[in-house]
């Protein structure tokens, strides 16, 4: 009966066992990386949402300032401005402007300047003046 | 086959049938009727966002801003969101500025859609929907939107013209520009959660919307306020049916101010009369009178009829002529041309036009660009009236010698002026200067040759004298600079044909610097209500041209006749 009994009774198949196992704890892990990264990417999803929904609003706040700023400032808001006494204009007297002159060049007066503009820089930076032989 | 395997038999055939079953219909959900059922479940969370485009501003040249927009939100509400109304419109009444029954009343419906209001601004739609989410409460949306505005006002209202609620250009710049303004708009197809958020992980096509263009225009708006604020003096002095001024650059054509009276505010073009939206300027034509003189003796010095030293005699003031008397305010004998425009005299000027062909004559008047749209990118232009020989009477060419029988619009007046101002070269007017940044700016070509340069120069300094003590506008003077310019007095016509007694409509067209001219003018005064015996283009519009231009020489930092570059060290001119 004793041997019977032995005989009846199945080896436990580690091996298989274990590699089983490890099988569904993979497959299991592998699930739960995804479910996590799926909520990785929904959660990234929601902040880039309300990040465009931020810009979106600062854009705006934005553009109604400077719409506010281009009516308070415009031609036509200065001038009521003006006939309303709260600012005003000042005259520029003649001798109180000063106009740059426009650069002598070297084809008028033939001076070579260093820092002039003109086209012809084969002197380059640095040179002293000189006088153009012609 | 026993009892027992044929139960086991059945059964398993049943097991088949059954996951066969199971197949197929997985088979036909998932395969068969794919795009079937993706369209509905697409219908149920798919939505194709729209993202709006932003409507160009338009410019003056040196980029101050004459049309922009302005942010505004349309508060929307989903009905099958909405679970307390009552609650809802408490919260968001004071910021709608909308009763909290009427709001209730908005609220309390399962229809999806419900537009709540339109144009709250920016500021306030985001309170509402902060005190919204404190309170946590929901079904209230916010679309965006903007509104034009126009921050001048009044201002070049007639150019800039108007856009309505929709964003649609209805008038001016904005009408004629309205594909490049607007722009295109794109979309973005989205899902979203039973919330209505966005599920940005399962965002789908996208494209970016094309913004409108920004419309850079060849006005000068530090003109323009000079030409606004004149003109606005002389339409309350004077009290006029209408008036208008044009400043432009004789050489390229560019317009650098516009300005008619009366006018109107774009921003509430819906309180405008159409008499207040009409640019007077491209859509109105009336007879020039004598600044047409122009005409006839550029015509006939540039066909050699006659030349500088030609003298035409001038009956000492009375021409009798087609049974109809001609009469010259300043009598005179025998008159040079010159003499002829500086004393505006009616029967020089005939006598020079009897003197051309008729076709020759037209043909002239037409290539002054008379008779035709200039091409000024606005609408609503019209041609004038210049009738073809065929149609003249014995009259008629005299009578247009000295500008009427003739209809000219204010537009054609300048273009026509520019022509001796600028050595014979018909130009075309010229608004804007670029679309869109980067876009390349044209130079401008002329349209023709009208006449020579030494025959422009030639009329030019007769016109000069107009501008002398002893010509017709003597008032029209800038001090320290040359003016050239002729005056122009024309009974008005009267709809019942004929003429209105002691009705006058008066001009005065005009350039400066003579030398170099940068500014050409026209200022026209409709039916001032002054005695008849001031109503002439000499004092009612010179001295209008006079302050315009003086000011706008300031403004430029024109450099003073008879001043060379030596002496003055002049600054770099204003672009």
């Amino acid at each position: 009966m004793k041997g019977n009994r032995r005989r009846a009774t199945n080896a436990i198949e580690v091996d298989f066992l274990a590699r089983l196992i490890m099988l569904v704890c993979f497959l299991g892990l592998a699930g739960l990386f995804f479910v996590y990264l799926k909520n990785q990417q929904h959660a990234v999803g929601n902040q880039s949402r309300n990040l465009e929904a931020e810009i979106r609003e600062t854009e705006a706040k934005t553009a109604a300032l400077q719409a506010r700023i281009t009516a308070m400032t415009s031609r036509g808001a200065l001038q009521r401005r003006l006939d309303e006494g709260y600012i005003r204009l000042e005259a520029i007297r003649d001798t109180a402007i000063a106009r740059v002159t426009p650069p002598a060049t070297a084809e008028a007066d033939g001076v070579l300047r260093t820092a002039s503009r003109d086209s012809d820089t084969r002197f380059g930076p640095g040179v002293p003046q000189r006088v153009l032989k012609r | 086959m026993n009892g027992v395997s044929l139960r086991i038999f059945l059964v398993c055939i049943l097991l088949v049938l059954i996951f066969t079953g199971f197949a197929w219909r997985l088979i036909n959900l998932q395969v068969l009727q794919h795009d079937h059922f993706s369209e509905i479940a697409a219908e149920k969370h798919s939505i194709r966002k729209v993202i709006t485009a932003r409507r160009g501003r338009i410019l003056d040249r040196n980029g101050e801003e004459l049309a922009v927009n302005i942010p505004v939100r349309t508060v929307t509400a989903d009905g099958t969101h909405i679970k307390d109304p009552k609650a809802l419109a408490k919260v968001a009444a004071p910021f709608l500025g909308m009763s909290e029954n009427e709001l209730e009343e908005k609220f309390s419906t399962k229809d999806p859609y419900v537009v709540i209001r339109k144009e709250v601004s920016e500021e306030k739609a985001q309170d509402m929907i902060r005190a919204m989410e404190q309170a946590k409460l929901r079904g209230v949306y916010l679309e965006e939107g903007s509104i034009r505005s126009y921050p001048n006002g009044e201002m070049l209202c007639h150019i800039l013209g108007f856009s309505d609620r929709s964003g649609k250009g209805i008038d001016g710049i904005e009408k004629v520009f309205d594909t490049e303004l607007a722009g295109h708009e794109g979309f973005r197809l989205i899902e979203h959660d039973r919330k209505g958020r966005e599920i940005v992980v399962y965002r789908g096509q996208e494209q970016l919307p094309e913004h409108g263009s920004d419309i850079r225009l060849t006005i000068d708006m530090g003109l323009q306020a000079i030409v606004e604020h004149e003109i606005d003096v002389a339409y309350k002095e004077l009290r006029p049916v209408s008036a208008t001024a044009i400043l432009a650059d004789p050489a390229t054509g560019e317009i650098l101010a516009m300005a008619c009276r009366p006018n109107f505010d774009p921003n509430k073009f819906n309180e405008a009369k159409p008499e207040q939206m009409r640019n007077r300027a491209i859509t109105d034509m009336y007879e020039p009178g004598s600044t047409f003189k122009i005409v006839v003796a550029a015509a006939a010095l540039n066909e050699k009829i006659v030349d500088e030293k030609s003298r035409i005699y001038c009956e000492n003031g009375l021409f009798q002529y087609g049974g109809k008397t001609i009469k010259d305010h300043h009598k005179a004998g025998d008159m040079s041309v010159a003499e002829i425009l500086q004393y505006s005299s009616n029967i020089g000027s005939a006598k020079m036009s009897l003197r051309m062909k008729d076709a020759d004559y037209y043909g002239y008047v037409r290539r002054f660009g008379f008779g035709e749209k200039t091409g000024i990118p606005l609408h609503g232009e019209i041609t004038g009236l210049v009738q073809p020989p065929h149609r003249w009477d014995m009259l008629t060419k005299t009578r247009m010698a000295y500008g009427q029988s003739v209809a000219v619009t204010p537009i054609q007046m300048v273009m026509g002026m520019s022509v001796i101002a600028n050595g014979g070269k018909l130009m075309k007017p010229r608004l804007v200067l670029s679309k869109g940044e980067g876009s390349a700016v044209r130079e401008t070509e002329p349209v023709r040759e009208v006449v020579s340069g030494k025959t422009s120069e030639f009329v030019s300094s007769a016109l000069e004298k107009v501008v002398s003590q002893q010509g017709t506008a003597p008032l029209a003077r800038v001090e320290g600079f040359t003016v050239a310019g002729k005056t122009g007095t024309a009974q008005k016509i009267s709809p019942r044909g004929g003429y209105l007694d002691g009705r006058f409509i008066v001009s005065f067209a005009g350039y400066m610097p003579l030398e170099n001219p940068r500014l050409m003018g026209l200022v026209i005064v409709d039916d001032a209500s002054i005695g008849a015996s001031a109503n002439y283009g000499g004092l009612v519009a010179a001295p209008v041209f006079s302050k315009i231009c003086g000011r706008a020489a300031r403004y430029l930092d024109l450099l003073s006749s008879g001043t060379s570059v030596a002496q003055s060290a002049i600054s770099p001119e204003k672009p």
